[in-house]
């Protein structure tokens, strides 16, 4: 899916336009209150893990032209 | 268990067998011996468990061990090549053994009908060489994930999900990521769905597990490069493959620079599962039988169905549909002053919405107790059941 983001492109404005987009995913990537990252998640850009980057550092331009996707990948457990 | 140098020489039958091996420089006889001399053991003999098992075999892997404590359910047989129509009620370990001796009857295959837990893993993992992950729950992912790291034992894992797939290599011991570095902890119960629930398109698991078989092989043979530190995801829809690197997590508490965990834990408490069958009996529940005769006696309930539309169309209860992920915003249609029995396929997701109720003020809930496939099973055996 896309969203827009107005301003800069970071991991926490695509959350936020993510979120405002579909609000049943408040909650589920991000903690309600803190806004951490679910333990059961992870953010990758460009092929690179940055889980464990600031939320608000600036995005690759690949991502924010949307030429590579911002990808939120979650533990999966069927066999 | 490991075979005498005599042992791992190949018969004139078995150089014919492995003959396009053999014809390979990266395996050639030195690669197929020590597939012969190797053990994997694969734990779940299901969807990924069945290609690994049988490429493994082909392949000419000396030692097969099959870890399943389930017997073969009808509902398998649309992806668990594996077990066969007639194997309906049969120990899945003891028709995984009949497959791969057909396929291969020089493998030795050693069948284990037991759920792994924390009292017997490592005593089961310690002989072989490779494990292959191919179970379907996160107590025991992270279970074989953490005795793996205990043991020096690379993990293949493998996971699917509708029509997505994930497969990496864990091993620590050569400086790679666990699976505790990628999800350092489980979604919690219930939130995220398992196949039984969500589906799973059946030739999906047959590519992650064929995957898992290559890796198990590349690690034994010691060629080419392994999935260790990458993630290699599987989109079926788009037929895309993905690889992401992984990092390894200092801090990890398993295999970081100072680990916590260093024996197995009680990984249905870690993951919350147990928290969630205490919730379920909780007082909260009610059961098919109850339902039935209350609904008999023309009493005033209302029945929440918090499945999928397209379970809906498979059977019902002629329950108004919400699905789980639309509840918090269609509360609006449910009357907090009925009683209301949610339910949804088995129980676990009925008891999710009940909770999201009873934080929205609902205190009039019973969840289904077995949800409808125990109607299907003990009230209406001609309904459907999935």
């Amino acid at each position: 899916m896309s969203v827009s983001v107005d301003g800069p492109v970071t991991r926490s404005s695509v959350l936020d336009a993510l979120e405002a987009a579909y609000p049943m995913l408040r909650g589920t990537i991000r903690d309600h209150d803190t806004k951490e990252r679910r333990p059961f998640l992870r953010f990758f850009v460009c092929g690179e893990d940055v889980s464990l980057a600031s939320p608000e550092d600036p995005l690759p331009e690949e991502i924010a032209s949307g030429r590579e996707p911002f990808m939120v990948i979650g533990a999966i457990a069927g066999g | 268990m490991k075979p005498s140098p005599a042992e791992r020489e190949l018969s004139r039958e078995e150089v014919a067998r492995y003959s396009r091996h053999l014809l390979l420089p990266e395996v050639g006889p030195g690669g197929q011996k020590a597939l012969k001399a190797a053990s994997v053991l694969i734990v779940g003999g299901g969807g990924l468990g069945s290609p690994a098992a049988m490429y493994l075999a082909a392949a000419g892997v000396g030692t097969l061990g099959i870890a399943d404590p389930d017997v073969v359910e009808l509902t398998n047989l649309q992806r668990q090549l594996l077990h066969k129509t007639a194997d309906i009620g049969r120990p899945k370990t003891d028709s995984a053994r009949e497959t791969i001796g057909g396929i291969n009857p020089h493998v030795n295959v050693q069948r284990m009908k037991l759920r792994l837990d924390s009292g017997n893993a490592l005593e089961i993992l310690s002989p072989y060489d490779v494990i292959i992950d191919g179970s379907d729950n996160f107590p025991t992912r992270y279970l074989l994930n953490d005795a793996c790291v205990i043991l020096g034992k690379p993990n293949v894992y493998g996971s699917v999900f509708r029509f997505e797939g994930q497969v990496s290599v864990f091993n620590p011991t050569v400086g790679g990521p666990c699976y505790r570095c990628l999800y350092p902890a489980p979604p919690p119960p219930g939130l995220v769905q398992s196949c039984a629930e969500g589906g799973v398109l059946g030739v999906l698991p047959g590519i992650i597990g064929s995957l898992q078989a290559l890796e198990a092989i590349k690690l034994i043979i010691g060629q080419g490069d392994t999935l260790t530190g990458k993630l290699l995801l599987f989109d079926a829809l788009g037929t895309k493959f993905r690889e992401l690197t992984l990092n390894r997590n200092p801090d990890c508490p398993v295999c970081g620079h100072n680990p916590t965990i260093r024996t197995l834990i009680d990984y249905e408490d870690f993951c919350g599962v147990r928290a969630l069958g205490d919730q379920e009996g909780g007082g909260e529940e009610i059961t098919v039988e109850e339902l039935k005769e209350r609904l008999d006696r023309g009493e005033d309930i209302f029945i929440l169905d918090v499945r999928e539309p397209q379970e809906y169309g498979i059977c019902n209860l002629g329950g108004h549909l919400i699905p789980p992920g639309e509840l918090p915003a269609r509360i609006a249609e449910l009357d907090r002053s009925r009683e209301i029995v949610v339910y949804c396929k088995t129980g676990i997701r009925s008891a999710r919405a009940i909770e999201t109720l009873r934080q929205k003020g609902f205190t009039k809930l019973r969840n289904l107790k077995g949800g409808i496939n125990a109607w299907a099973d003990r009230i209406d055996p001609t309904m459907a059941r999935y």
